[in-house]
């Protein structure tokens, strides 16, 4: 018997152990494989998902805790390949290069601007303290988000 | 040749995807069938494997195949093959592996290694090059002399896997000369990781006979060779395919854990999965190796630089890998930025009993640019010049010798500082904030180099009008693969980049390459790019000028069309031109190819050095400003200035996000990231607790000037762009450190423990007790003198 | 799975007495989920996993923050974030609105519990414990026979022999009408733990003399506790930092400090004097 959960929009009941942490359960179970198991100790925040609209580890998170919940992953943030504001901003900055921190690093900048509408740079900085970027040096992310603040 | 899209802020067609989480990348490769490896390590860092039974893991749930030290009879390295796949007999390092386990679930092979019976004594390691090069040490490869040397003519012996020496002119005379000040400086690095987000990872198949590998690497071919060797077969019978990698930095420019999955699938007959925890990652992580650094300067009191010695020790760890080709590097980044009247350098690759180091971007060259910018400042200071103006004086010039006297060409350094000059306020090297903090300013240089080498590429020209690049090449992140190189092909047959479409690396597809790192992929792969695309364009202007009635050099190709140069919109368009080309001939195809040429060294100069000229320098001049707190140590970076000679901008603003990203990763070394070795000879920094590397806090936008116009033999005028913003980073920060806080600095990282030690005076001067005063006296054998 | 997990059970209590009651019932074999920030990361610091969790994140008489004139009562549920947004504007708990509000990073302040951090025996950086000492905070732990309260400074001598069973349910801080400080030291900017904690309370009379203070030393031992020969020479003068930190440095060999991956130990003492300092001219800026 699985519990219940809801994952971008569809209704899914995982078959994991309840203790599973939840990163497994959605690369594994789901085949959500943005969601990237990187440090697996809640520092690098290449795991993070929305749970009910708060970035959220799922690496320290087990199944059991989020049952009934509205997970989103940033493959659900998109609509039919749309970008939301802050991806295409990312996109348009050319803020990517390898790619492996975005899919948790999208999630902390749509929350961080859905709750803080007229973020700084220094709001949107701290609220990135738990996503580790190796490859960009932050900055180009910082300016996209501060794009998507001023329009 | 048409440059509309050869210099261009051109998007990378992989961002979408990587936005959406959508890409996938090896550790996201799940093969139907596929079964999940873990691999047994060593937990003793030195000792003699008495017993390893397997029988009982064998008969576990879910385990279909163990493989160990029989199954891999090969051994792999560079310049000399010291490395097997397992350990022999011998255990060299904490995490060396001995057997590799497949199994239905992970969690069934991590049961499977702890049912390995495994016994184990263990000798006393040697943890650190002091220990190495201590005069009873025991030998940690007794049989070096056995081992086969895959590049004659280096000095090699006791615990020194490799020495590379250069001798130029008469030092001896220069440091006896009646007008010269001597300065002796020290320094020590410790090591960094790469902290790649990938995780190493591979998911292999035996199939017909051949073992497909797919896995997160810069260097297919080396895989594919390295893999074949260790396993005793072809290397035809190896094919190597690439995902998106996610980061490399280096880390993933030498093989790591392929050939464990590769046994396993054989061996099994299944699809066998591979991923490193990031434990694993942070133990066995093929780190920029720590070095030890002596380097003195017999410097007259007009400032001009007569003799330079210099000792570099370089830990390789257990087993030789890159840091051998790495002593080569000292010549050129030690023995670089400056005018030297006479030089003599020796740089040795010290085997310990520590996990093996590996290639991180600009190896070598940001500690021995950290110590030689640490120096020159305090060559200035003891000459009573300023530090700027000594570097202005001597920087290498249009027809100066390099220090294996190789000729340099154009002034570039020189114009290069002036443009740093305008860029940095003028404040002094040293003040007091008005918050109380010790502010300090410095600005360095530092001297590197694309590494040329083989490169192979193809371009199909497609009927529809677009050209498929065919190229061995990887896309690290960096987006030379998605933005350099279908700039440059795409520039050359008139397309849009977008219609370039760029094949994955496939060993079974494309030719020979050395890999994607060393600054190398727009020079080396874009240098085979261009000229492949220069050979569909020939074939294109043929069929071209009989449509269009047109001599071919008449004909510009731009815009998707072939016209007469002068007159839009005359011609056909290359849709039209591709299509009858194919109809007549066949599809339009070209190859190209590209290799380093020989820049020339003075003759004696270089001893055993793999690469004795830099084909294509690289210069950059950074400059910082920092504030030191008196009470923590922390330093905090307020501004950052970069000019760096990139030849020429195909993509300025992908160029600059590198620089960004680099300096980045440059702080993380100055400030942060530290790695200590435990009694044990085990990484004490195991996860992201204790391994920090810079958050978005703590960096600051960095100002940036893109020097084009430098000599340069890649193609369109480039140089690599990547690697090279890494390098004067330590330098800067340390120099800076070291004004603001009037003290000594000799070692990186500048955490804040260390520089409170520092200001505090808890920190003693360095000493290498085993780096002898006599430079002489720390070769195996005197340079130029032949083996035996 | 990457990790391994080991299998075992996990309990989603919807009310205490349910929690109460399946602990007593997995006895030895059970134990507190709170947060789950530290247990979750067992298998990778290759520690055990108890067999059985009771998860506690749900329970809503756990998860409230109630404020009134006389104390304020925390859930042992309640998230860091959730209480940094809760005494946002109520200066006497800077002190702990700081430790709450910057911990770690905001994803595991989302989750991570004060509980959690109070109970979490090897973590000696946690932020709220000192926090909490400084404000002579009680807990509550409850178990089927009833609740017992104590000071916080008793519970962390027991945590680690606690009986199974019992559950830390609440902590009760009196509202005394002090002025609070937080300083800490991280390596980096933000998102490291801190290698020193100075947690700082302190009252006037109405001539600017301390009339009452506490001092709480977090991260610098394995266990926070209170600077007591600090305090007393803090009473009966005005507050200047200068001269606290003086007396830091007078009585540094209080303290033993504690060797790590991260920092020496001469390190952590080093630092003392200063973060006293700074806390003390935080709580004279907020006075």
């Amino acid at each position: 018997m699985g519990l219940s959960l809801s994952i971008n929009g569809d209704r899914a009941t995982p078959s994991a152990d309840p203790i599973t942490p939840l990163v497994d359960v959605l690369r594994e179970e789901l085949h959500l494989t943005g969601v990237k198991p990187v440090c697996r100790e809640g520092f690098c925040g290449a795991c993070m998902v929305l749970v009910d609209g708060t970035p959220t580890l799922s690496c320290l998170t087990p199944l059991a805790l989020v049952e009934n919940c509205e997970i989103r992953t940033a493959e659900g943030l998109s609509t039919n390949g749309v970008l939301t504001p802050v991806q295409a901003a990312l996109e348009t900055a050319d803020a990517v290069q390898c790619g492996m921190c975005f899919p948790g690093m999208v999630v902390s900048l749509t929350h961080v601007l859905a709750t803080t509408p007229s973020a700084t740079r220094d709001d949107i900085r701290a609220a990135l303290t738990g996503n580790i970027c190796r490859c960009t040096g932050y900055e180009r992310i910082v300016e996209a988000a501060l794009t998507v603040v001023r329009k | 040749m048409s440059d509309v899209s050869a210099t261009m802020d051109f998007r990378r067609r992989d961002a979408s995807d990587k936005l959406q989480g959508r890409t996938r990348y090896t550790v996201d490769r799940y093969l139907p069938g596929m079964l999940h490896a873990a691999v047994l390590r060593a937990d003793v860092a030195s000792g003699r494997i008495l017993k390893l039974d397997t029988s009982r893991a064998a008969r576990m749930p879910g385990v279909r195949a163990i493989v160990s030290t029989a199954d891999a009879p090969g051994m792999i390295g560079i310049g000399i093959a010291d490395h097997p796949l397992f350990a022999r007999d011998v255990i060299r390092y904490n995490g060396e592996p001995l057997a590799a386990v497949a199994a239905d679930t992970l969690a069934q092979a991590q049961a499977a290694l702890a049912a390995i019976e495994v016994e184990i004594a263990p000798t006393t390691p040697l943890l650190t090059m002091a220990d190495a090069l201590a005069p009873e040490a025991p030998l940690i490869h007794p049989d070096w002399e056995s081992y086969e040397v895959l590049l004659p003519g280096a000095a090699r012996g006791s615990n020194v896997a490799w020495e590379a020496t250069v001798v130029r002119g008469d030092v001896d005379a220069a440091f006896t000369r009646p007008d010269v000040v001597v300065v002796d400086s020290s320094f020590r690095v410790g090591r960094q990781n790469h902290v790649a987000f990938e995780q190493r990872a591979v998911v292999a198949a035996y199939e017909d006979g051949r073992f497909h590998i797919e896995t997160s690497t810069q260097v297919p071919w080396t895989i594919r060779n390295a893999t074949a060797r260790l396993l005793g077969v072809s290397p035809a019978q190896v094919r190597v395919t690439v995902p998106p990698v996610g980061g490399g930095f280096g880390l993933k420019f030498d093989l790591a854990i392929e050939p464990f999955a590769a046994l396993l699938a054989r061996k099994s007959r299944r699809p066998v999965r591979l991923v490193n925890s990031r434990e694993e990652e942070m133990l066995t992580c093929l780190f920029r190796e720590n070095a030890e650094i002596r380097i003195r300067s017999a410097v007259t009191r007009d400032g001009d630089i007569v003799g330079r010695e210099a000792v570099v020790l370089m830990d390789c760890g257990a087993y030789g890998g890159e840091q051998i080709f790495l002593t080569t590097m000292t010549a050129h980044t030690l023995g670089g930025n400056y005018k030297l009247g006479s030089a003599r350098l020796v740089s040795r690759a010290v085997y310990t009993n520590t996990a093996p180091n590996g290639a991180f971007r600009a190896c070598n060259g940001v500690y021995n640019t950290f110590a030689l910018e640490r120096h020159t400042d305090e060559i200035a200071a003891r000459l009573g010049m300023d530090p700027l103006a000594f570097r202005r004086r001597n920087v290498l010039g249009d027809g100066d010798l390099g220090a294996t006297g190789q000729t340099f060409e154009g002034d570039v350094l020189g114009p290069m500082l002036d443009r740093m000059a305008e860029m940095r306020p003028s404040t002094p090297a040293r003040q007091i904030g008005s918050d109380g903090r010790l502010h300090g300013r410095a600005t360095t240089v530092g001297t590197w180099f694309v590494f040329v080498g083989p490169s192979a590429a193809t371009v199909n020209m497609n009927a529809d009008g677009t050209a498929t690049l065919v190229t061995s090449g990887v896309e690290i992140g960096s987006g030379s693969m998605m933005q350099g190189l279908p700039q440059i092909v795409a520039a050359t047959l008139g397309l849009d980049p977008a219609n370039v479409i760029v094949r994955a690396a496939d060993t079974d597809a494309a030719g020979y390459d050395v890999g994607v790192g060393g600054g190398r992929t727009t020079v080396s792969l874009g240098a085979a790019s261009l000229s492949a695309a220069q050979e569909v364009r020939a074939k294109l202007l043929k069929v071209a000028s009989e449509m269009i009635e047109a001599a071919p050099e008449d004909l510009v190709l731009r815009d998707g069309r072939i016209e007469i140069a002068g007159a839009p919109g005359s011609g056909r368009t290359i849709v039209e031109v591709a299509t009858r080309a194919q109809a007549t001939f066949g599809p339009v195809s070209g190859t190209g190819a590209f290799t380093g040429g020989t820049v020339p060294s003075m003759p004696g100069c270089a001893a055993g050095h793999f690469i004795e000229a830099i084909e294509i320098p690289v210069f950059a001049v950074h400059d910082c400003e920092v504030a030191v707190d008196p009470d923590t140590g922390h330093v905090e970076v307020l501004s950052y200035r970069v000019v760096q000679d990139v030849g020429r901008a195909l993509n300025p603003r992908a160029i600059r996000g590198q620089i960004q990203g680099g300096v980045t990763q440059g702080l993380g070394y100055a400030l942060h990231e530290e790695v200590t070795i435990g009694s044990d000879g085990r990484v004490c920094q195991t996860g992201f607790e204790t391994y920090r590397v810079p958050l978005a806090l703590d960096v600051v936008p960095v100002e940036i000037c893109l020097h084009e116009g430098a000599p340069s033999k890649g193609p369109l005028g480039t140089k690599g762009a990547g690697e090279v913003p890494i390098l004067n980073v330590g330098a800067t920060i340390a120099c800076a450190v070291a004004n603001a806080t009037a003290t000594r600095v000799q070692e990186l990282p500048l955490t804040p423990p260390r520089v409170l030690g520092l200001m505090l005076g808890r920190t003693p001067e360095l000493a290498f007790p085993h780096i002898s005063d006599r430079w002489s006296d720390n070769l195996v054998r005197p340079h130029g003198a032949s083996e035996s | 799975m990457q990790t391994a997990m080991a299998k075992g059970s996990i309990f989603v209590a919807r009310s205490l007495p349910d929690a109460l009651a399946a602990l007593d019932d997995r006895g030895p074999t059970g134990a507190v989920f709170a947060g789950g920030t530290w247990i979750m990361r067992a298998p990778i610091r290759h520690e055990p996993l108890a067999a059985n969790y009771v998860a506690i994140g749900k329970i809503p008489e756990l998860t409230a923050v109630t404020i009134t004139s006389e104390t304020i009562e925390i859930g042992a549920a309640v998230t860091h974030a959730a209480l940094a947004a809760a005494l946002d504007g109520l200066p006497e708990f800077a002190v702990l609105t700081m430790a709450a509000g910057r911990a770690a990073n905001p994803a595991i302040r989302s989750a991570a519990t004060i509980g959690g951090n109070m109970a979490t025996t090897q973590f000696a950086a946690a932020d709220c414990v000192p926090a909490l000492l400084c404000l002579d905070a009680e807990v509550e732990l409850g178990s089927p026979e009833g609740c017992e309260r104590m000071p916080l400074v008793r519970f962390l001598a027991i945590r680690s022999t606690l009986a199974p069973g019992r559950l830390l349910t609440r902590i009760i801080v009196q509202r005394k009408g002090r002025n609070s400080a937080h300083a800490r030291l991280p390596l980096r900017k933000a998102g490291d733990y801190p290698v020193a904690i100075v947690s700082l309370a302190i009252s006037c009379d109405a001539a600017g003399r301390v009339a009452t203070a506490r001092v709480a030393i977090g991260s610098v031992e394995p266990i926070a506790r209170r600077w007591e020969r600090l305090e007393a020479a803090l009473i009966g003068h005005p507050i200047e930092p200068e001269r606290l930190a003086q007396l830091a440095r007078e009585f540094a060999d209080d303290f033993t400090g504690r060797d790590s991956v991260e920092v020496p130990a001469w390190y952590r003492l080093s630092v003392l004097p200063s973060l006293v300092r700074r806390a003390a001219t935080a709580v004279l800026a907020g006075a």
